[in-house]
């Protein structure tokens, strides 16, 4: 594997949707033999992961979960 | 067997409990306040027990609640001339020219640094709708391509390109929000370095 193909593949690699376990294979290879797409990868993925954790941690209010079950008990 | 009114309260109730918490963030992503975002959720809550009986037991609820989340958002709660005060796509997906500049450490490093929980909400908050649907449902809810493609009522590849200019447009903004910080800092330094001389 290339550059230029590790890079169109590494979103899908990250978002899990490689289709193949030898596609992932070639991938985790070209990132162990390329610094510059491993330094990539990791950018991307720290900062996939720094975007879902800080959206996660939104709090329920709890007034809106005695809402919704009012709402259930309407029926 | 067809169940009673009470039963199907109680399964709806078991299956909708566990998804609030994700109802709830993602309303507050697509209509950007707590008060539309919690009557958004009550509204999907009231179509989804009316359409419980087309929910088949078993299939993906999470999917499902979500589409009627998504739906309900785009009908009742988007309006249209929202589009006008969000800046042009092009302008948004143009290349950032803008690299914060710390030293001893790279740029990208000083933007995961930088960026703090309201800078990640706000600039999702101003990506246009088709792609914002698509960062939050992928990108933080974890839903695949396939599931989102259902949810969305559209083909894969649209997900995917969507997906792919979604991210772009992230980028540019934390980009552009890390930057600002980052040369305020550098101006008070200055001004700071000034007064002292
Ligand atoms: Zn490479």
């Amino acid at each position: 594997m290339d550059c230029k193909e590790a890079v169109e593949k590494l979103f899908l690699y990250l978002d899990g949707e490689i289709l193949t376990p030898q596609e992932r294979k070639d991938f985790e290879e070209h990132l162990r033999i390329c610094r510059k797409c491993c330094d990539k990868f990791d950018f991307e993925k720290n900062l996939l992961n720094l975007i879902k954790s800080n959206c996660l941690d939104t709090p329920l209010p709890a007034t809106l979960v005695n809402k919704v079950l009012t709402v259930i008990n309407s029926f | 067997m067809d169940k009673t009114k009470d039963q199907q309260k109680k399964l709806f109730q078991e299956l909708l409990m566990p998804e609030l918490g994700a109802l709830f963030r993602t309303a507050l992503r697509m209509t950007r306040n707590r008060e539309d975002a919690e009557d958004l959720v009550q509204e999907t809550t009231t179509k989804a027990f009316s359409a419980i009986d087309r929910f088949e037991e078993g299939t993906n609820f999470r999917a499902w609640i979500f589409k009627i989340l998504t739906n309900t958002f785009i009908n009742n709660y988007y309006r249209v001339r929202e589009r006008d005060k969000l800046p042009s796509l092009d302008e948004m997906e143009e290349e950032s020219a803008f690299q914060p500049a710390f030293e001893g450490i790279s740029p990208e490093q000083a933007l995961l640094n930088t960026l703090t929980k309201e800078d990640i909400q706000k600039a999702i908050d101003v990506i246009p709708i088709d792609f914002k649907s698509v960062v939050v449902l992928n990108l933080v809810e974890g839903f695949s391509y396939k599931e989102t493609a259902e949810i969305l009522d559209i083909p894969i590849g649209t997900v995917m390109s969507r997906l792919h200019r979604g991210r772009k447009i992230l980028q540019k903004l934390l980009w552009e929000y890390s930057s600002s910080k980052n040369s305020t800092e550098k101006g008070k330094k200055e001004e700071w370095t000034a007064k002292k001389q």
